[in-house]
């Protein structure tokens, strides 16, 4: 029924489809925290996942790159099933680049360090073009003078653009997002998003989970808002966020004091 | 009461010969307990579970009994073991090395378990492997988080050679109290194996204190 429509508004759905995810489940113990999602990705594409604490946007993005394994439905990045053998799932992932709440920088590398050890380590690539991939990649998210520096000495804001250039020099087909600015001061969120901005104008296909409904408006071409594990409402952000079809939507909205 | 400092002197090549081997236990204690404590701690993070239970049983004998007590365990159980006669010094070097190497085990363990499971997802979503992960990222992190507490160890080991004199192994401690024995100059001796474990041990502790400041992580 909504096939026809939501093609009419999905602007960039004429990409190929880059992730599928089909009637996906996923448990922790007795607790299911994903119970049948369906959602589809498509080059070029910006989608926002949203929804309160505890609905399952995390862990679907988890489960994008296999760090966590489904317990039912599928996912296929690229045309392919998400595959089971470590080997082949290393070599997807290096086409997938993630980027956490928490940074997670390797606090024992410098800036530069962290940007190139990807590339010198999964792509076996020698430390000179592994390091000029760096520097480019932190100059891309105006860091290029906080190489030498360790994690330590940088700012959250700062930290989370030194992660995002780590995903980027793997130069993957796929940015996944976990609450990237959920972590940050109020003043450094803005640099973290315009960073994020960018790569979407220049074309990247993103999973971005967040809280940030004015970057899910603006920069979202698609936006699928979560409960209970399941997707209770998906559409252009127009729709999402001026107007929601489903009265869930419009109480998680409502609740975060959006008003259209 | 009169005090003679001249057997003191008397004695020196002796007590500096004995001071050789003090530190000579040490060093080789450390140099066997550090490489067998990663490995003994792999195993029981990451091995098949009956290798792991067997390394759990080492840890927890070995850190849980007196040292001097598997000192003369050495002694007295290896040679028939093995059917070697085995020297004291190698007697003891043994004894030590079962000691600190259950000891440094858990050090290594806790430092590995110490890096948060989110470095792991890290690198893993570069699309490293597990053993990649471990070389590149958890086991460079965990040793810096460790050194200071291998140091302290060393200090303690560096006295605790002295346990082995027990069994006749000629470091400092056995042979004072060897020139104690035959020249009746109970305090002198006993004041100068102080005096030359404090001399040599000060500096050890100083420069603990040193790598704990220099490699303290920050995040």
């Amino acid at each position: 029924m909504t096939g026809a429509m939501e093609s009419a508004k999905r602007t960039k759905a004429d990409g190929a489809k880059i992730i599928r995810y089909r009637g996906v489940i996923k448990r922790f113990g007795t607790f299911t925290a994903l119970t049948g999602v369906d959602l589809d990705v498509h080059a070029g594409e910006v989608v926002c996942l949203i929804g309160p604490s505890g609905s399952g946007k995390s862990t679907l993005l988890r489960c994008t790159n296999g760090l966590e394994t489904i317990d039912g439905g599928d996912i296929e990045f690229e045309g392919a099933l998400l595959p089971k053998d470590e080997k082949t799932l290393r070599a997807m992932r290096a086409r997938m680049g993630m980027v956490f709440q928490s940074f997670e920088l390797f606090p024992h590398l410098t800036a530069q360090e962290n940007v190139a050890e990807g590339p010198l380590t999964v792509q076996r690539m020698s430390a000179a073009e592994a390091n000029r991939r760096a520097t480019a990649m932190l100059a891309k998210v105006g860091l290029a003078d906080k190489a030498p520096n360790y994690p330590s000495a940088l700012s959250g804001g700062q930290q989370q653009r030194v992660a995002i250039a780590r995903a980027l020099a793997m130069e993957p087909d796929v940015m996944l997002f976990d609450e990237p600015t959920s972590a940050l001061d109020p003043e450094t969120i803005g640099e973290v998003l315009n960073v994020m901005k960018t790569l979407a104008d220049e074309g990247m296909t993103m999973v971005v989970v967040t809280h940030e409904m004015t970057f899910a408006r603006r920069v979202g071409d698609w936006v699928a808002v979560f409960d209970t594990g399941k997707i209770v409402e998906q559409g252009p952000p127009t729709q999402i966020f001026d107007a929601p079809t489903t009265e869930r939507t419009r109480d998680f909205l409502s609740h975060l004091g959006w008003s259209g | 009461m009169t005090f003679d400092w001249s057997v003191v002197w008397q004695h020196r090549a002796e007590l500096v010969s004995a001071t050789g081997t003090t530190i000579l236990l040490t060093v080789a204690t450390m140099l066997i307990a550090v490489p067998c404590g990663m490995v003994v701690a792999a195993l029981r993070l990451y091995a098949w579970a009956p290798v792991r239970a067997a390394a759990t049983v080492y840890v927890e004998l070995f850190r849980n009994v007196p040292l001097i007590l598997v000192v003369f365990w050495a002694f007295y159980v290896l040679p028939i073991w093995s059917g070697l006669g085995l020297s004291p010094l190698a007697t003891g070097l043994a004894a030590l090395a079962l000691n600190v190497t259950a000891y440094n085990a858990e050090t290594f363990r806790a430092g590995l378990n110490s890096i948060r499971r989110g470095q792991v997802e890290a690198a893993m979503a570069l699309g490293m492997s597990r053993t990649q992960a471990l070389r590149r990222v958890i086991i460079p992190q965990a040793l810096r988080r460790v050194l200071p507490v291998l140091a302290n160890t060393w200090v303690s080991l560096f006295k605790d050679t002295s346990l082995v004199s027990v069994i006749a192994v000629t470091e400092l401690a056995y042979v004072a109290m060897q020139i104690r024995a035959q020249s009746f100059r109970v305090l002198e001796m006993l004041t100068a194996m102080a005096a030359i474990y404090w001399l040599l041990g000060y500096p050890q502790a100083k420069l603990v204190d040193w790598i704990q400041r220099r490699y303290a992580v920050t995040e």
